[in-house]
Order: C-alpha cells, then sequence, then structure tokens
C-alpha cells in the first residue's frame, strides 16, 4: 500500500521535538524500501520555502537530503491540477488541494499529515504522524 | 558498471516502441530500458538514501511546532516569495 508524505512529516523529522521520532522513523522505512511512501515536487518546494526562511542555517541540506529519500517524486500533472480545482473545501489551501489531486492521479488514499484540513475528505484517509501507533500501523500496511 | 543480466518476455508492440524511441534517441534498446528503469524507480542507491536519512536526524532546528503554527510558517513562506514575485510595495 502506497502512502503520500507531507511537507510537515519532513519538517518534523529535522525539528527537534514529540514528533521527530515517529518522522524520521517513516523515512528511514522508506529510505530502506521497507514502506512504499510517496511524494511530490509540491511538497517538496513547501520543504524548500520553510528551510529558507525559518532557518536556513539548521536546515540547509534538508529538500536536497529528502528528494534523495523520495526520489523518484510523484509527477503533478494536469490530471492532477484538474482534480484539484474541482475540491470545495474551507480550509483548505491550493497546495494541499493539489496534493489531493496527485494523490487521486495515482490511486493513493493515505497521506501521512499533522494537518488535520486532510481530515473528512472524500476519497483520503489521513494518518497523524505525531501518533507513534498510527505510523507503526501506518508502515506496517505499506 | 554493468554486471547482472536480466532476460524478460515482452510484446511485440513493446519491441516496437522500444526500437523507435531507440533509434529516435540515437541509442540502444538497452539503454531506453535502463533509462526507463531508472525513471520509474529513481536513480538513488539504497545506501544513500539512508545517509541522508541521517543527515536529516542530524539536524537540530527547533523548537517543536504545533501543526497549526507550522502550516501557517509555510503558508507565510509561500506568501513572501509570491510578495517579492509581485514586488513589495515601495519597492522597484
Amino acid at each position: 500500500m502506497t502512502f503520500f508524505v507531507d511537507a510537515n512529516v519532513i519538517l518534523y523529522s529535522a525539528f527537534e521535538g514529540p514528533g521527530r521520532r515517529g518522522c524520521l522513523r517513516t523515512l528511514e522505512a522508506v529510505a530502506s524500501g521497507e514502506a512504499q511512501g510517496r511524494t511530490s515536487p509540491a511538497v517538496l518546494e513547501e520543504v524548500w520555502h520553510v528551510a529558507l526562511r525559518h532557518d536556513p542555517e539548521a536546515l540547509g541540506g534538508l529538500a536536497r537530503a529528502a528528494l534523495e529519500i523520495f526520489s523518484p517524486l510523484l509527477p503533478v500533472t494536469e490530471a492532477a491540477f484538474v482534480h484539484a480545482l474541482s475540491i470545495d473545501r474551507d480550509g483548505l489551501g491550493a497546495n494541499d488541494r493539489l496534493h489531493v489531486g496527485t494523490c487521486a492521479s495515482h490511486d493513493i488514499d493515505v497521506v501521512l499529515t499533522a494537518d488535520r484540513a486532510f481530515d473528512g475528505i472524500d476519497g483520503i484517509e489521513r494518518v497523524d504522524p505525531l501518533d507513534g501507533e498510527a505510523v507503526e500501523g501506518l508502515l506496517a500496511r505499506s | 558498471m554493468y554486471s547482472e543480466r536480466l532476460q524478460i518476455l515482452i510484446s511485440k508492440e513493446q519491441r516496437r516502441r522500444l526500437e523507435a524511441e531507440a533509434q529516435r534517441r540515437n541509442a540502444s534498446v538497452a539503454s531506453v530500458i535502463r533509462d526507463a528503469v531508472d525513471a520509474e524507480l529513481g536513480e538513488v542507491a539504497r545506501e544513500q538514501r539512508l545517509q541522508a536519512v541521517s543527515a536529516i536526524a542530524a539536524m537540530k532546528a527547533g523548537p517543536h511546532l504545533e501543526p497549526d503554527e507550522l502550516r501557517r510558517l509555510i503558508d507565510e513562506a509561500h506568501s513572501a516569495e509570491i510578495d517579492r514575485g509581485l514586488g513589495e510595495p515601495g519597492r522597484p
């Protein structure tokens, strides 16, 4: 089972705090081939934005490292964009809609994200990366 | 560099398309297949991927941000870039 990895998972992997362990565990599982986690250039763009703006010294190289872990990235296609435009939901930003569209165009129905805006979207199951048991359950299913 | 031999069966149509693509690129059928494998599965070796995880694990950004704060940070970073692209008020 393939799941989509959102930007906050990659960012929490680099931030000291309670979410770090589960997020790093996920990246390691993807890197080793144990889990089928995928992401897109739109997600890595968000990671890059934050790295450049928030803490370029500590987060230098984060986007490139994430690219190496997740290569090849899922393409963000015209079909993904068309799907994103069809989503009418308050609180879900344009980029998040594009992530949902990318999932739909690649038959992915699980998103690993701490962002509750993904809750209740048709065809999408959100798994919280800050919930250690949920992460282990996802990795066991993948 | 290439040490592994792989023998597979493909359809006539797949062979025709492979040969046409190889001719278009002025390359061998084998190189078209190798490129397709890299495009589908990625070119990064497992060890390099695991090293990338170690590099992230060594980063010390912080402090922890709640998901809403992190969302706001991503949105602000995006907006700042867009503002720069549009030209902030007072800037040429």
